[in-house]
């Protein structure tokens, strides 16, 4: 079957399978981007936006985002850059394999959220998952990252 | 995951015709059921039935079996009648992104033993309308299912009801050890255990020790709480053992209890 989907400003009709996941349905389009992480809907790399909220493409059926838009780490690049300077200062980035879900989660977050308390940050970025940092730094960064718009 | 044949009907009746004629499978969020290496041989899709909603109607509120844990959780109308229950009940539950999809309707209808959801729903006493119009206790509903198939298409909560959840997870965003939630509904206490690791189950001697009374003393409280350990099953399992399950239930059971009393 045909779907079309609007990836990062543009439409795409892509052939899929009636049970593929999105993840896949957008690799196999070039958004390698687009990171497959544990594939069971829990490490949260797999992130991206669905008409602005964030999902996980992991556990979302390709099928139910016709008409809609997806947009990944390369559709808010230059926001995302932006908050990878704050990430870098605080040296919060390592691996960098979640970082394209993680930034996503926050630009997401702070779309959505006017000015969120610490509880309402961690729990906002509680299903991103990240095997390097500790996360301590990465809270840093994203108060910096939040404050300096304030600023 | 593997569907076969998919239909993405527009219609309940025509969603409830295939699952009867062709034992098609409902799709709701997909999280659980993508899971499943079981190819789907039929997935009706639940997405285009316009089940995606919480509204007053006056004497209730109804949720629509496609909404969300997302939108439960952000939910104004909920967090007005029963202030921070259902974000406390649910903000555990892996991450933002993943609760966007989880459905209510693919939650009450697999009756999982870890759920959340379906303890928080049981102690309001939630009822599940299931296509075309049977309506059902939950609580009854989670332990005994219903006849196949059957397609949930609502759940009705009561108003005025004030509750409390508690849980333990070993971390934040793993399946619960244990979870709680007590209610008191105007005119009687209602206490659910669920996570034990089996599904989740009304404590109804610990109810009938509360009573009545929107106020029961501290002993009490003391009191139903431990009845309520005693008297519910628990085991072992991956995350936790029976004797430890039954050291902490009484614990989670007067924080509830007492939170909802004040
Ligand atoms: C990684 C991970 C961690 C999780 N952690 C937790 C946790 O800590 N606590 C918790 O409570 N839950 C947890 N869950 C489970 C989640 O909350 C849901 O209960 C579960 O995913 C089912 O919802 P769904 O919408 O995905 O259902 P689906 O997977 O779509 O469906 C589940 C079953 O119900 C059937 N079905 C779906 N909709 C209907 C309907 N309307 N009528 C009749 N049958 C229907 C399907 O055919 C299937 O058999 C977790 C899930 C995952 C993947």
């Amino acid at each position: 079957m045909i779907v079309t989907i609007t990836i990062n400003g543009k439409k795409e009709s892509l052939q899929i399978e009636p049970g593929d996941m999105l993840v896949d349905t957008l690799r196999n389009a070039g958004h390698v981007e687009v990171k497959k992480g544990c594939d069971t809907g829990n490490c949260g790399v797999c992130t991206v936006l669905l008409d602005g909220k964030p999902i996980r493409s992991c556990s979302f059926l390709a099928v139910r985002a016709e008409g809609h838009e997806i947009t990944t780490i390369q559709g808010v690049a230059e926001e995302a850059r932006r908050f990878a300077d704050f990430l870098n200062r605080e040296g919060a980035d390592q691996c960098g394999f979640c970082a394209p879900g993680f930034a996503l989660t926050v630009i997401a977050m702070k779309r959505e959220l006017k000015n969120p308390t610490e509880e309402e940050i961690r729990h906002y970025l509680a299903g991103n998952l990240c095997r390097c940092t500790g996360y301590e730094s990465q809270h840093r960064a994203i108060r910096n990252y939040l404050e300096a718009d304030h600023a | 995951m593997e569907i076969k044949e998919y239909v993405r009907p527009s219609s309940l009746e025509e969603a409830y015709q295939l699952m009867r004629t062709r034992h098609a499978t409902p799709l709701g969020g997909c999280v659980w059921l993508r899971m499943n290496a079981k190819p789907v041989a039929l997935g009706v899709d639940l997405a285009s039935l316009d089940l995606d909603y919480i509204r007053d109607t006056g004497d209730m509120i109804e949720i629509g079996a496609m909404t969300t844990y997302r939108s439960l959780e952000t939910s104004n109308l909920l967090a007005k009648q029963y202030g921070k229950l259902f974000p406390e009940a649910l903000s555990h539950i892996v991450g933002v992104q993943l609760r966007a999809t989880i459905s209510v309707g693919g939650t009450v209808a697999g009756r999982y033993g870890f759920s959340d959801l379906n303890t928080t729903l049981s102690a309001l006493g939630a009822k599940v309308v299931l296509y075309p119009g049977t309506i059902t206790d939950l609580a009854t509903f989670i332990a005994e299912g219903a006849e196949s198939p059957f397609l949930v298409e609502k759940i009705l909560l009561p108003k005025g009801v004030r509750g409390a959840y508690q849980q333990i997870r070993i971390t934040r965003n793993d399946f619960p050890i244990l979870n709680v939630a007590v209610a008191w509904t105007g005119s009687a206490w209602r206490v659910a255990v669920g996570s034990r690791p089996a599904a989740t189950r009304l404590c109804h001697a610990a109810m009938q020790m509360l009573g009545s009374d929107p106020c029961p003393s501290d002993q009490t409280i003391e009191a139903a709480s431990m009845q309520a350990a005693e008297e519910t099953s628990v085991g072992s399992d991956i995350r936790a053992s029976h004797d430890y399950r039954k050291a902490v239930l009484p614990v989670l059971i007067r924080r509830a209890l007492l939170e909802v009393r004040g």
